[in-house]
């Protein structure tokens, strides 16, 4: 028997790095500012191209009064919504963490489909749920339609599997509002902390801050630790001062200036004429191989339907001749028999 | 059109699935390739269509966590994928568990294979708790071997991030025999230490080769505790009386560990004793562990590529790796070079068949409890 050297207890290599660097969301879902307006950009052109085709291939020449929207509209539309997740989970008094979650979720989803295939509205009722259950708050799924007018199960379960591939399956988000908590935590140690009624108010500004971020793009460009730093520094830029300095990180506060311009800028609600007036082009211009019942929509199906089916006679034919060739390995085939095939 | 519809066609492609190699409650598992290298995988189906509430829990916290954690000893999600109303994880393929291992009469294991499967388990679950990731589930057969040796942990569906303080967390988790006294009590707001009771009880199985605290339910689970340490006393652990579920099951002397564990160091008994401490709050963490003396002291931990093999790892290594590779059927079919390879095969399916109906079998008991 070998015997090796004891190795210093392993808390090495990986306890150097912090952990929010080995994170799926530090290595897959953060972006610079151009190359998220390049990402939004080229999926709006790659799917309007594609639904201008199906419409033509439909009747050639519909398509050419069609209003297509382009990736400002796309973005103030899921932007609506985002306001919409906040209210719904004000009504079900859902956790910051869920809230957090499904907004995230929603922006995510929109780096990777357009709101001309999927509509925001269902998109944003299953993100919210799905939310509920990464975040361990899960409800169940009739006590969450119950509470919504005008929606069934199915209108939350059916894209469920869609969002989740969206998201590459990478549920756990790390969110701004949890790093302002640990600096208030870290500020009550400070010398130069406030009296704790005031801090208290401070914290709660900066949290208006962190809900106003929400609404913007900061999340997909910078860490939550530098976001928190900014909501906090909009709300009492001496306190932020203090602790960054305290923490040795001088540098941050410079890092945070964008983010707090960004906020100030982009944390506006859009304005319900300019957002219905995209609802109304989308009502036109709107992928009808997803609408339920259209032409196009029947034509994919049936597509999908003799693929399916092609699938399934390959598949049994193979069986057939495994089955007259005899059988050299005795129990393996069994055990292929067994596979269950439904898919 | 339908991007990500493509993207996930195309990572479906990439692996095959071989063969059926177990079943349990809410999943399949088979044994599978990656296409383009033949390296062996598992894959993990999870039936989803059938649950009323979309997605289930266990297969949203077994892919979140597996995600987020890359560590040498946590088994490795490679891909996922959907296929129709299926959730499919693309896991390395781990030949055998510690479970297994523990039950191969055959081996005989010296103190330092038992220090290094400890040491590999620790660092493990440091990893885990370091990322405030509580598992909820060890127990020898969670604990899989890879052909290299190393230990890997597996099985997060019950895993969830450590609640912040004064959140509510349920004690139903951690099969029986690997429960602490807290959970029994119905303590609903615990730590990482929860696992470290599980490891302990691991630690126990190692040297005496059968489970340590083996209760019948959850009630005799606690006099088992009990009768193996002694019943706490309120200096020892203050405040458990007032636990929601607390229940006296009787006065146990405490036993020294010395007689039970015959042949153990001094060290070892040292360690052991610290991973089962009746106040949660004392009991050691994994970070502490991994600093403890016993990892220190001789004998040192046995390297993973040299620690005790069951009959069908030997034999599965034993072939040239070549051979798996280049026989490789690209169409599917029935897996070849089945020729020297059938025996492990088959002993691996038989082992896997007699494992799987001994999960289910604890798994109904752990409900019913």
């Amino acid at each position: 028997m070998q015997q090796q050297p004891p190795t210093s207890p392993d808390v090495s290599s990986a306890a150097k790095s912090p952990l929010f660097q080995s994170s799926t969301q530090y290595r897959n879902w953060r972006f610079s500012v151009e190359q998220l307006k390049a990402t939004r950009a080229a999926l709006n052109q790659a799917s309007v191209a594609a639904i201008r085709n199906t419409f033509e291939s439909d009747s050639p020449g519909s398509s050419s009064d069609v209003h297509f929207l382009d990736a400002n509209e796309e973005h103030l539309l899921v932007k609506l919504y985002i306001i919409k997740i906040s209210q719904l989970c004000g009504h079900f008094r859902f956790p910051e963490e869920v809230e957090a979650t499904g907004i995230t979720y929603l922006k995510r989803f929109y780096l990777k489909n357009t709101v001309m295939d999927w509509h925001p509205k269902n998109v944003m009722l299953t993100a919210l749920y799905l939310a509920t259950k990464t975040t361990n708050h899960p409800i169940s799924l009739e006590s969450y339609t119950a509470n919504i007018p005008r929606t069934n199960a199915s209108d939350v379960l059916d894209l469920e599997f869609l969002v989740a591939q969206s998201l590459a399956f990478e549920f756990a988000v790390w969110h701004a509002h949890r790093a302002l908590w640990g600096i208030w935590l870290d500020i009550q140690d400070l010398p130069q902390a406030p009296p704790h009624e005031e801090l208290q108010r401070i914290h709660d500004t900066a949290m208006q801050h962190i809900r106003t971020s929400r609404l913007t793009d900061v999340e997909l460009i910078y860490p939550p630790s530098q976001i928190a730093l900014a909501c906090l520094s909009l709300a009492h830029p001496e306190i932020a001062a203090f602790w960054a300095r305290s923490k040795n990180a001088d540098t941050a506060l410079e890092a945070i200036e964008s983010i707090k311009r960004t906020i100030t800028r982009d944390g506006d609600t859009p304005s319900v004429d300019v957002v219905r007036e995209i609802d109304r082009h989308l009502k036109i211009c709107k992928n009808p191989e997803k609408v339920v019942g259209s032409k196009a929509y029947l034509a994919k199906r049936a597509r999908e339907e003799k693929e399916a089916e092609l699938k399934r006679k390959k598949k049994a034919e193979n069986v057939r001749k495994a089955t007259e060739q005899g059988n050299p390995f005795g129990e393996v085939l069994v055990g292929q028999a067994n596979l269950d095939d439904d898919d | 059109m339908d991007a990500v519809e493509k993207a996930n066609a195309e990572r479906q492609r990439r692996w095959v699935k071989d063969q059926k190699v177990g079943e349990g409650t809410y999943a399949v598992v088979y044994r599978g390739r990656e296409l383009a290298t033949g390296r062996k995988i598992a894959i993990k189906k999870i039936k989803v269509g059938q649950f009323k509430d979309g997605l289930d829990m266990s297969a949203v916290r077994e892919v979140k966590y597996l995600r987020e954690l890359q560590h040498p000893n946590i088994i490795e999600l490679l891909d996922v994928f959907s296929s129709k109303t299926n959730l499919n994880l693309v896991l390395e393929f781990l030949d055998t568990d510690l479970e297994m291992i523990i039950k191969d009469r055959s081996l005989v294991f010296l103190p330092a294979d038992i220090k290094s499967w400890m040491a590999m388990t620790f660092r493990g679950l440091e990893f885990c708790h370091r990322n405030f990731i509580l598992h909820r589930d060890l127990k020898p057969n969670n604990l899989l071997i890879a052909s290299d040796g190393q230990l890997k942990i597996a099985d997060f569906g019950l895993a969830r991030d450590a609640a912040d303080p004064g959140y509510k967390m349920t004690c139903q988790v951690i099969t029986r025999w690997y429960r602490p006294p807290e959970l029994l009590f119905g303590c609903r707001y615990y730590s990482t230490a929860v696992d470290i009771w599980s490891v302990g009880c691991i630690f126990a199985e190692l040297m005496l080769r059968i489970p340590y605290l083996p209760g019948e339910s959850d009630m005799d689970q606690l006099k088992t505790i009990f009768r193996a340490l002694g019943t706490p006393t309120d200096e020892e652990w203050p405040g458990h009386t007032k636990l929601p579920d607390y229940v006296s099951v009787g006065q146990f002397p405490r036993t020294p560990l010395r007689d039970l564990f015959t042949a153990a160091s001094g060290d070892t008994l040292n360690l052991l004793s610290k991973c089962i401490i009746f106040e949660p709050r004392k009991r050691i963490s994994a970070r502490d562990a991994l600093y403890h003396p016993y990892f220190f002291a001789l004998p040192y931990p046995t390297h993973p590529s040299k620690l005790p093999k069951t009959a069908a790892q030997t034999a599965a290594a034993s072939r040239p790796p070549d051979e798996v590779d280049g026989n490789v059927d690209p169409g599917g079919g029935a897996p070849a070079g089945v020729g020297k390879a059938a025996p492990p095969k088959k002993l691996k399916r038989k082992l896997s068949g007699h494992d799987l109906s001994r999960n289910i079998a604890r798994k109904l008991d752990f409900t019913a409890s």
